[in-house]
């Protein structure tokens, strides 16, 4: 029959994957779409050709079951149904792509793969009851279940004949429960423990509990080992079972009628009703039209599939990674070669070959500029990617709670380096849980406030000079700034003194500190904050960062900064105490020289005077401890950076101007301080190391507000 | 109370040994009559589920009848850590109609079979000849019921 998976091709099995990824994708859009009742018939049509991909592809790439489902649920879709019961197949839809997405995860890491019962059983309740136009073969739920009558569909048929072609025994089994018992859901797990007990369920009706309270007949295809009087007297459960039906089920694959009139010989007095003969006549050539379908199927997956491979190629990005590693070190060796070429210089001045070396030397920068940037840009992908999956969780999540969401995306052809948009989807899910759950607020509350019923969440990315910010924002009531700072001083995080200078967007950062909790109030602004320092750790590692703006009653929205890239940084270069440090541009307000004798104290702090504005100042060399004396005279650098809405001078003993570093990450093992999130080598092979702004302002000024900055 | 064919072990030919877990003293003395009846002897009681499991371990009934709600331990959690330990075990659980959820998830945790309250002490009986027959441990002795072969596991 069909070969495993294993033995396709692996790159058409990878783009199976991805081509059923973008299927499941719109699969949600317009589930979602059919559930607001704006997809209409073009809607419920697309559903049906996705779904139809989906099967041909499946069976082409060996995944039976899923084509089977995606079969079983194709025929169910018509456009009158879903004008009649909208919710329904709304529903059908959505359950839909969660079966598919499992059945795939599980397919691509070759777990054995999951039930699709609940699906199923949503299918059968869709053509069970009175759809306009009867839908083809009588799905069994719809035949009075008195009597076991066998009615297996063509994979639980397919199941069988390719266990007995493995030369196992398989019985079909039907067990009418005892009505007389008061617990049938009980009685029905009883009976699937005992088939449990005597071999390996292939098929059985009702699959799931949910129907179980209704059961009275369960039928079952199971392979054993056991003889058949073994296995009859062991299904005479006492008080749970009526009548037990069992037949050696020995005839192979096509031949569905004798195996039905079979069973009628051999089913001890329970007669099959007549309709059993005419219901196996269509299903099998019901299997016989989905063979042909299925060849047709398989042609038009394997034309797509050659099309796209021509036009695209698909690479593991470790591939990228390496070309990108190797890009990094040639910026190295041309950094080296340039302090070589200025040393030639400086030698030999009226040497010509100075010039062709300046020259060569300018043509190979430009060039490895590039293919610098070329290397990036394959890694840039569309933040749509990522924003793509948010309707469906909104979706859900408000389902769940009660309320009423609309989720509103822009900029999502933004591009962003891949190795960042992936870390992303975990913070960004949960700000937008937070948002649901309890930024807006119930329907009642809402109209009470003189809003519209349905909230609005939005989210939106685009690009803000070297960087992308992403948006997510409500419409909902708001955080409270006085309650947080209240938690905050309650929590032991702030010293009222200290909460008394927070600006406002200082106030709103507490809620990122690990261990900030709002949940005392379970009422208000509940959980808000509950696992946000989870946020901020993300945004740290990929070196960005999360602002909070909100506005009580209006809403909230939360604001994150990320690098475009994780391969290189600009940064500023500064000696401290013989060490080289460097700082991202990104954050350099100005560089400014100061004077010992105007650095001040206040509360603690120093502080010194940059325009009209007081500055705390951060002494870099107490990261290496080498306190210098301090003169009066001595002069300073100080570098400021704003974070935040706050600015802080960095002071520092020498600056070495600015560099595009080639980040390379730091081992966990070599990183025993926060203070820097990564390191760099230059043409010298001198070491820098890349401070973590947030955590080094934080901790060498002292107080813990500023960590709530970060 | 009715007659009942005595039920014993096949193997060693003794009366078969039943643990009877309920925190209601009555519905112990109950259903050991009713046991009793059915030719078998009394392993061993206990009022929770705590003490059913020590007392599984010592007596190492044949039979195990669990009530489900009890304090301290409930029975489902009784039965779960019985048959982690002794997969064998045959446990039949006994409840009123309301605990369905408990029964199924008792069943799921690996009980053998479950029984109404009130007690009929002929389902029982059927109930019990058929948890010891599955594994081929029990036969009725003397007449009745057909089912004497004790199928070897």
């Amino acid at each position: 029959m069909t070969p495993p998976l294993d033995d396709r091709s692996s790159d058409l099995r990878e783009l199976f994957f991805e081509t059923a990824h973008e299927l499941l994708q719109s699969l949600n859009e317009d589930g979602l779409a059919l559930e607001r009742g704006t997809g209409g018939e073009e809607a419920i049509r697309r559903v049906r050709r996705v779904v139809h991909t989906l099967k041909g592809d499946a069976a082409a790439i060996g995944m039976r079951e899923l084509s089977q489902l995606a079969h079983d649920f194709e025929d169910v879709l018509t456009p009158e149904l879903a004008s009649e019961r909208a919710a329904d197949v709304a529903e059908a839809v959505l359950a839909a792509a969660d079966t598919f997405e499992s059945l795939l995860s599980a397919a691509a890491k070759n777990l054995p793969s999951p039930g699709g019962e609940s699906l199923r059983a949503l299918i059968r309740r869709l053509c069970a009851e009175p759809a306009p136009k009867a839908p083809r073969v009588a799905v069994d739920s719809k035949a009075p279940r008195q009597q076991a009558s066998f009615e297996w569909n063509e994979y639980e048929h397919s199941l069988i004949s390719e266990t007995l072609a493995k030369g196992e025994t398989v019985y079909h089994v039907g067990v009418s429960l005892d009505l007389t018992n008061l617990m049938p859901s009980a009685a029905w797990q009883l009976v699937r423990n005992v088939l449990h007990s005597c071999g390996s369920i292939l098929v059985l009706h009702p699959a799931d509990d949910a129907h179980a309270e209704h059961v009275e007949v369960v039928e079952a295809a199971l392979s054993s080992t056991l003889p058949l009087e073994t296995l009859r007297k062991r299904l005479r459960i006492p008080a749970v079972t009526g009548e037990v039906v069992l037949d050696r089920a020995d005839v192979a694959g096509e031949a569905l009628h004798e195996l039905v009139s079979a069973q009628h010989g051999a089913a001890e007095g329970a007669a099959i009703p007549s309709a059993a003969p005419s219901a196996a006549a269509p299903s099998a050539h019901a299997a016989a039209a989905a063979a042909g379908a299925g060849a047709a199927n398989n042609l038009s997956a394997a034309s797509r599939a050659a099309a796209l491979v021509d036009k695209t190629l698909r690479v593991d990005s470790e591939r990228i990674d390496d070309v990108l590693n190797l890009v990094g070190e040639l910026i190295i060796g041309k950094s080296m070669l340039s302090r070589t070429v200025a040393e030639f210089d400086r030698r030999f001045q009226r040497d010509p070959l100075a010039a062709r070396f300046a020259d060569a030397l300018g043509f190979q920068s430009r060039v490895l500029d590039t293919l610098q940037k070329s290397v990036m840009k394959i890694r840039m992908v569309p933040v749509e990617q990522l924003f793509r999956r948010f309707p469906r969780i909104v979706r859900d999540i408000a389902k769940m709670r009660g309320k009423d969401v609309a989720l509103t995306i822009s900029g999502e052809s933004t591009g962003l380096d891949k190795s960042i948009l992936e870390p992303l989807a975990e913070p960004i899910t949960h700000l937008i849980r937070n948002c649901v759950d309890h930024g807006i607020e119930p329907p009642e509350e809402r109209i009470a406030a003189g809003k519209p019923a349905r909230g609005t969440i939005r989210l939106s990315a685009r690009h803000e000079g070297n960087h992308v910010v992403i948006e997510v924002g409500d419409d909902g009531r708001g955080i409270n700034r006085d309650r947080i700072v209240e938690r905050a001083i309650e929590l032991g995080f702030v010293t009222p003194e200290e909460a008394r200078q927070l600006t406002d967007m200082e106030a709103l950062g507490l809620i990122f500190i690990q261990g900030f909790t709002m949940l005392r109030e379970v009422t208000q602004i509940s959980g808000r904050g509950v696992g946000m320092d989870v946020v901020k750790t993300a945004l740290e590692n990929l070196k960005g960062t999360v602002n909070v703006q909100t506005a009580v009653g209006k809403g909230t929205t939360f604001f994150l900064q990320l690098p475009l890239t994780l391969a290189s940084i600009k940064a500023l270069l500064a000696d401290v105490g013989g060490q080289l440090y460097a700082i991202p541009v990104a954050s350099v307000v100005e560089i400014t020289r100061v004077t010992e004798g105007e650095i001040h104290e206040v509360d603690g702090h120093e502080v010194f005077q940059l325009r009209n504005q007081v500055v705390k100042l951060v002494r870099l060399n107490r990261l290496n401890n080498a306190g210098a004396p301090a003169r009066a005279s001595r002069r300073l650098f100080v570098i400021v950076v704003a974070l935040g809405d706050r600015k802080f001078g960095l002071g520092v003993d020498n600056l070495r101007g600015e560099e595009e570093l080639v980040i390379k990450a730091l081992d966990s093992r070599m990183t025993q301080s926060e203070f820097v999130n990564g390191a760099s080598i230059l043409g010298d092979g001198t070491v820098v190391l890349i401070l973590n702004l947030p955590v080094v302002v934080a901790r060498l000024s002292r107080a813990v507000m500023a960590e709530a900055l970060a | 109370m009715e007659q009942f064919t005595a039920l014993s072990v096949s193997k060693e030919n003794r009366p078969v040994r039943y643990l009877v877990v309920d925190d209601s003293v009555f519905a112990r003395r109950n259903l050991a009559r009713m046991v009793e009846s059915f030719g078998g002897v009394m392993a061993g009681e206990a009022g929770d589920g705590f003490t059913a499991i020590t007392e599984y371990n010592r007596t190492l009934p044949d039979i195990v009848l669990m009530d489900i709600t009890m304090p301290q331990m409930e029975g489902i959690e009784a039965v779960e850590r019985i048959v982690r330990q002794h997969p064998d075990a045959r446990i039949v659980m006994v409840s009123s109609v309301g605990y369905q959820e408990n029964i199924l998830a008792a069943l799921q945790k690996g009980a053998r079979h479950f029984v109404q309250k009130p007690v009929r002490p002929d389902v029982l009986y059927e109930i019990v000849r058929y948890v010891l027959n599955d594994d081929g441990v029990l036969v009725g002795s003397g007449v009745g019921g057909g089912h004497k072969q004790g199928v070897p596991s």
